[in-house]
C-alpha cells in the first residue's frame, strides 16, 4: 500500500498542474478581464482608452498569458496566494474567512446526512417491500431528484417566513458571541444540505445492505441462533457500510464545493458563494486559489477513499495485480 | 383666431419634423437614414409595453432628457404608428432581407422579455430584428468610437443598443454625443456647438434655451430613440418613520435628514453592505449605504440633487465669472478616528480623484476643469496650480480653466477621504487600499463592526455636525442587485433600500410590513442606432 500511495503522489502534482493550466486558459478565453468588470458600460463611455491601459498595466493584466500564468505559479509554489484584484485583500484571508462557514455548513450536513442515511436505509432494508420501505424509497427518489434550491426556497417560506421560527438567512449577527447564537442560522441551511446528502446514502446504505442480507453468511449466521438484531447490525451491516463509506468518502470533497447553491440560497459567506462573485468578476487570482483548493480536496478525497477501502475489506490489495 | 394660429403653426412645425424623415442616408449603412430610425422609433408601442410588462411603472420618453424644466414643448412625436412606420421604410427602400443586430447588457429576464417584444413590433413592419446579451468586456464591445468620428467606420459591430443614461448632471446626456467620443452617432459641427452651448454657464435659466435647442435638434435627426423614463422605488418597513425627511433620488447624496428618523426597534436593517470591501465613494456616488451614511461632503443637495447649501462648510462662493469656488470649512470637524477634517484633506481628495480611474462623471468633468489638472495627471507636476488653501483659515479655493457648469452639484456628492489615513495609496489601485475594509469618514455613522459578506454595523457618530442619530444601523451584503430582498423583507430583516426593478415593487407593496414610494428619477432607457458605415 505504501508503494501505491508514493505513485498516487507522483502523479498527484503534475495533475495539479495540468489542471491549473487549464482552468487559467479557461479563464483567459472566457471575454472581458477583471478590468472590464470594474468599469461599467456608463461608464466605460467616459473613460479614454489610456485610463483603461493604465488600470491594465497597474494590475499587470498587459503581459502576456504565460507570463501571468508563471508568475502566478511561482507565487503559488512560493506560498503566497497573491490579492484579489476586485478588493486587493489578500486571497489567504479570504480564504480564512470563507472556508471556515463553508466547513461548518457542510460538516453539519455530512454528519446529519451519515446518521440518517445509513440509519433509513437500513430500515428500509430490513422491512423490504413494506409501507415503509416504500415511502422511504419515494422520499429518497424525491431527495435526489428536487434541486436542492427548491428545498431551500420552501423550507425558508415555511420556517422562516410563515412560521418564523428560524432566521431567513446569513450566518452571523452582531450580538452573536457563541456559537449557540448561531446555531438557529445554520439549522435551515444545513438541514436542507443534509436533506439532498441523505436521499443518497440511504439509497446506497439499502441496496448495499440488501445484498449482504442474501448473502450465505448472514444465512450461516442466523442458523448459528444469533439474535435477529446481531446479525443484522455486527455481521450484515458492518460489511454493508463498505460501499457507504467510499459513497462519504467521494462526498468530502463536497465538503468545499458542494454547498454553493445553499451558501446562495441561504445568504451564507462560504467559498462557493466568494468562488460565483470571483468568476463573475473574473478575478482570476482569486478564481485560481479556489478551483486549486476543489482539486486538492477531490485528489486527496480520492486518495483516501481508496486507502480506506483497502482498510475496510481486506479483499482489496492496492498496487498489486 | 390667435390660438388657432398657434395651433396651426405647432402643426406645421410637427409636419416639418416628420418631413425631415425625406433625408437621404448619409453613407452606406441604412440606419444614417433618418426616416429609417424614425420609423424604428414608431414600430414600437411602448405604451402597451409600458402597461403589461413593466407593469405601468414606467414613463414614456419623448428624448435624452427627463421631464423637467429643460424639457423642451416642441418635440417631434414618435409614438407609436406603424402604418407610418411601413411608409417611411418604403420610402427608404428599406432592405427587408436585412437583420439588425440588437445588443444590450442587463441579464434580468424582464429585459430579454422586452428585447422579444420590440423584435415582434419590428416584424410587424417588416424589419428583422435578432437580439444578444453582450458579455465580457462590454464597455469595449459597447463604446468603441471610430477613429474617424465623422465618416467612420463603426468600431463597433452591432446595429442597435438598448441601454441607459443615468445622469446627475443634465449636460452627461449630451456631452457623449461631441464629435470623435459617440460610439453610434456620426460628429457634427452643429451638435458640436449645442454642447458648447449647454456648458457655457452654471445659471440654469441662462442654459434653458440652449437645452431646449438640443434636444429639438437631436429628436429631429432620431440620433437616438428614447424608450421610457425609469422610475426608483424606495421601500421602507413599518419600523420606519422619516419624521418628515425627504424622498429623492437615493442613487445619489441628498439631505434626506437621517439623523432625524425615528426606527422603532433602534436598529435599521438595509442592504448594500459589503461583500469583500467598501466600495470608493466617487465612483456609484450613493448607490452602497457607506456613501451616504459614511463621509461627509461640503455641500447638500435636495431630492433633485440641486444644491440647497452647506454640509461640511460654514460658507462657500462661487464666482460671478463661474471660473473660481472658493469653501470655508466648518469649525471643529473630526473624522471617526479623532482627527481633524481640514482643507488640506479636501485639497488630497480633489488631487486624488484626478488620477483614480474608477471615478464617476461628474467629478472627473470637475475636477478635470482645475487649472492645472491635465500637468498633475499626466506626471508634469507634482501638485495642481488651481488648488489653493490656508489649513488655519479652514479656506480652500479652486481656479478653474472653463465653466463647469455642475460644479455646486459634484460637491454635493463628492466625499472628503482622510488623507493621513490615505496618502500613500497609489491612485491606480486606490480601491485595493486596506482602507476599504473598514473606512474612516466624517458623516452621521461610523462603522463600528465588519465581518465581510455577513453584515457592517454603524452607529451614531457624536461628533457631526447635522446632529446624532437615534439608531444603528446592520447593512447586508448585497452585490449586483439585491436577489435576496424579497425573501429578507418578508422575514422582516429589511428596512430601507431601494429598487428598480418593478417586479420586486408588486411583491414588496403586497407585504403588510413594507411600503414603497416612487421617485422620479433622472434615468433614461434608450436604443442606440448605430448610423456609421460598417466596415
Amino acid at each position: 500500500m505504501t508503494t501505491y500511495i508514493i505513485q498516487r503522489l507522483f502523479i498527484f502534482f503534475p495533475m495539479l498542474l495540468v489542471i491549473s493550466f487549464l482552468v487559467y486558459s479557461g479563464l483567459e478565453l472566457s471575454p472581458g478581464d477583471a478590468v472590464s468588470h470594474m468599469i461599467s458600460p456608463e461608464l466605460a463611455s467616459t473613460i479614454t482608452a489610456e485610463q483603461l491601459d493604465a488600470m491594465r498595466e497597474a494590475y499587470g493584466l498587459n503581459q502576456s498569458f504565460l507570463t501571468r500564468y508563471w508568475i502566478w505559479l511561482t507565487s503559488m509554489v512560493q506560498g503566497d496566494m497573491g490579492y484579489s484584484m476586485a478588493g486587493g485583500v489578500a486571497i489567504s484571508e479570504i480564504m480564512v474567512k470563507t472556508v471556515p462557514a463553508t466547513l461548518e455548513l457542510s460538516m453539519v450536513a455530512l454528519f446529519f446526512s451519515t446518521i440518517l442515511g445509513c440509519s433509513l436505509g437500513v430500515i428500509s432494508a430490513l422491512k423490504r417491500g413494506s409501507g415503509t420501505d416504500n415511502s422511504l424509497t419515494v422520499a429518497g427518489m424525491a431527495g435526489v431528484s428536487i434541486p436542492e434550491f427548491f428545498f431551500g426556497l420552501v423550507a425558508i417560506l415555511l420556517f422562516a417566513i410563515e412560521l418564523k421560527w428560524l432566521p431567513v438567512g446569513g450566518r452571523l449577527l452582531p450580538h452573536y458571541e457563541t456559537l449557540w447564537d448561531r446555531i438557529p442560522n445554520i439549522v435551515l441551511p444545513s438541514l436542507v444540505l443534509a436533506l439532498m446528502m441523505t436521499a443518497g446514502a440511504m439509497r446506497y446504505a439499502r441496496s448495499s445492505m440488501l445484498d449482504v442480507l442474501a448473502r450465505e453468511f448472514i444465512t450461516t449466521a442466523r442458523s448459528k441462533g444469533m439474535p435477529e438484531w446481531r446479525v443484522n447490525i455486527l455481521h450484515g451491516f458492518r460489511v454493508a457500510l463498505t460501499p457507504v463509506v467510499v459513497l462519504i468518502g467521494f462526498r468530502l470533497p463536497l465538503l468545499i464545493g458542494g454547498s454553493t447553491i445553499i451558501e446562495q440560497v441561504y445568504q451564507w459567506p462560504g467559498i462557493g458563494s466568494m468562488f460565483i462573485r470571483s468568476v463573475r468578476a473574473s478575478d482570476y487570482p482569486l478564481v485560481m486559489t479556489i478551483s486549486l483548493m476543489y482539486v486538492f480536496v477531490v485528489l486527496t478525497a480520492s486518495l483516501i477513499i481508496d486507502v480506506l477501502t483497502a482498510l475496510i475489506d481486506p479483499r482489496v490489495r492496492l498496487g498489486k495485480e | 383666431m390667435k390660438k388657432l394660429y398657434v395651433v396651426i403653426v405647432a402643426v406645421l412645425a410637427h409636419l416639418m419634423f416628420i418631413s425631415s424623415a425625406s433625408a437621404q442616408p448619409t453613407n452606406s449603412n441604412q440606419l444614417s437614414d433618418p426616416r429609417v430610425r424614425q420609423a424604428l422609433c414608431m414600430a414600437i408601442d411602448m405604451k402597451t409595453i409600458g402597461e403589461t410588462l413593466f407593469e405601468d411603472q414606467i414613463i414614456m420618453a419623448d428624448s435624452l432628457l427627463p421631464n423637467g424644466p429643460m424639457k423642451s414643448p416642441n418635440l417631434p412625436d414618435y409614438s407609436y404608428n406603424p402604418e407610418k412606420a411601413r411608409q417611411l421604410l418604403a420610402e427608404a427602400n428599406w432592405d427587408s432581407n436585412r437583420e439588425l443586430d440588437m445588443v444590450f447588457y442587463y441579464g434580468d429576464q424582464l429585459t430579454a422579455d422586452f428585447m422579444a417584444a420590440i423584435q415582434a413590433y419590428f416584424a410587424d413592419v417588416g424589419v428583422k430584428m435578432s437580439y444578444r446579451l453582450l458579455q465580457g468586456d462590454v464597455g469595449a464591445q459597447l463604446n468603441s468610437v471610430p477613429d474617424d468620428g465623422v465618416n467612420g467606420p463603426a468600431a463597433v459591430d452591432y446595429d442597435l443598443g438598448y441601454g441607459a443614461r443615468a445622469a446627475i448632471a443634465m449636460q452627461e446626456y449630451y456631452n457623449t454625443f461631441k464629435t470623435g467620443l459617440n460610439p453610434q452617432t456620426p460628429g457634427d459641427p452643429k451638435m458640436d456647438a449645442l454642447i458648447e452651448k449647454i456648458n457655457s454657464s452654471a445659471d440654469p435659466e441662462v442654459l434653458k434655451p440652449a437645452f431646449f435647442e438640443i434636444q429639438e435638434y437631436q429628436m429631429e435627426k432620431v440620433n437616438i430613440c428614447p424608450l421610457y423614463y425609469q422610475k426608483l422605488f424606495i421601500y421602507e418597513s413599518n419600523k420606519v418613520d422619516r419624521n418628515g425627511g425627504a424622498y429623492g433620488n437615493a442613487q445619489y447624496n441628498y439631505n434626506w435628514g437621517i439623523t432625524d428618523w425615528n426606527v422603532s426597534g433602534g436598529t435599521l436593517q438595509t442592504n448594500t453592505g459589503p461583500v469583500e470591501f467598501f466600495e470608493q465613494p466617487w465612483y456609484n456616488l450613493g448607490l452602497w449605504i457607506h456613501n451616504k451614511v459614511v463621509f461627509d461632503r461640503l455641500l447638500v443637495a435636495d431630492g433633485a440633487l440641486q444644491p440647497v447649501g452647506c454640509s461640511a462648510c460654514e460658507s462657500y462662493d462661487l464666482a460671478a465669472d463661474g471660473l473660481s469656488l472658493t469653501f470655508k470649512l466648518k469649525e471643529g470637524l473630526t473624522f471617526h478616528d479623532g482627527d481633524d477634517v481640514t482643507v488640506e484633506d479636501v485639497a488630497w481628495s480633489i488631487r486624488t480623484a484626478m488620477k483614480a480611474p474608477q471615478m464617476h462623471a461628474l467629478i472627473g468633468n470637475t475636477v478635470g476643469s482645475i487649472k492645472g489638472a491635465d500637468a498633475f495627471k499626466d506626471g508634469s507636476t507634482d501638485d495642481v496650480s488651481g488648488i489653493k488653501y490656508n489649513i488655519a483659515d479652514r479656506v480652500i479655493t479652486l481656479e478653474l480653466t472653463k465653466i463647469d457648469p455642475n460644479i455646486l452639484t459634484t460637491f454635493t456628492q463628492f466625499a472628503i477621504l482622510p488623507k493621513h489615513l490615505l496618502g500613500d495609496v497609489d491612485p491606480l489601485k486606490f480601491q485595493q487600499s486596506d482602507f476599504w475594509q473598514m473606512p474612516i469618514g466624517s458623516g452621521a455613522f461610523k462603522i463600528t463592526e465588519v465581518k465581510m459578506n455577513d453584515f457592517a454595523k454603524f452607529e451614531p457618530f457624536d461628533g457631526y455636525h447635522g446632529g446624532k442619530a437615534g439608531f444603528d444601523i446592520i447593512a447586508y451584503p448585497s452585490y449586483d442587485g439585491d436577489g435576496n430582498l424579497i425573501k429578507n423583507a418578508a422575514a422582516g430583516k429589511m428596512d430601507y433600500g431601494f429598487t428598480k426593478n418593478v417586479a420586486d415593487v408588486a411583491a414588496l407593496d403586497a407585504m403588510d410590513n413594507m411600503g414603497t414610494k416612487a421617485v422620479d428619477i433622472p434615468y433614461t432607457r434608450m436604443m442606440w442606432i448605430m448610423q456609421y458605415p460598417k466596415p
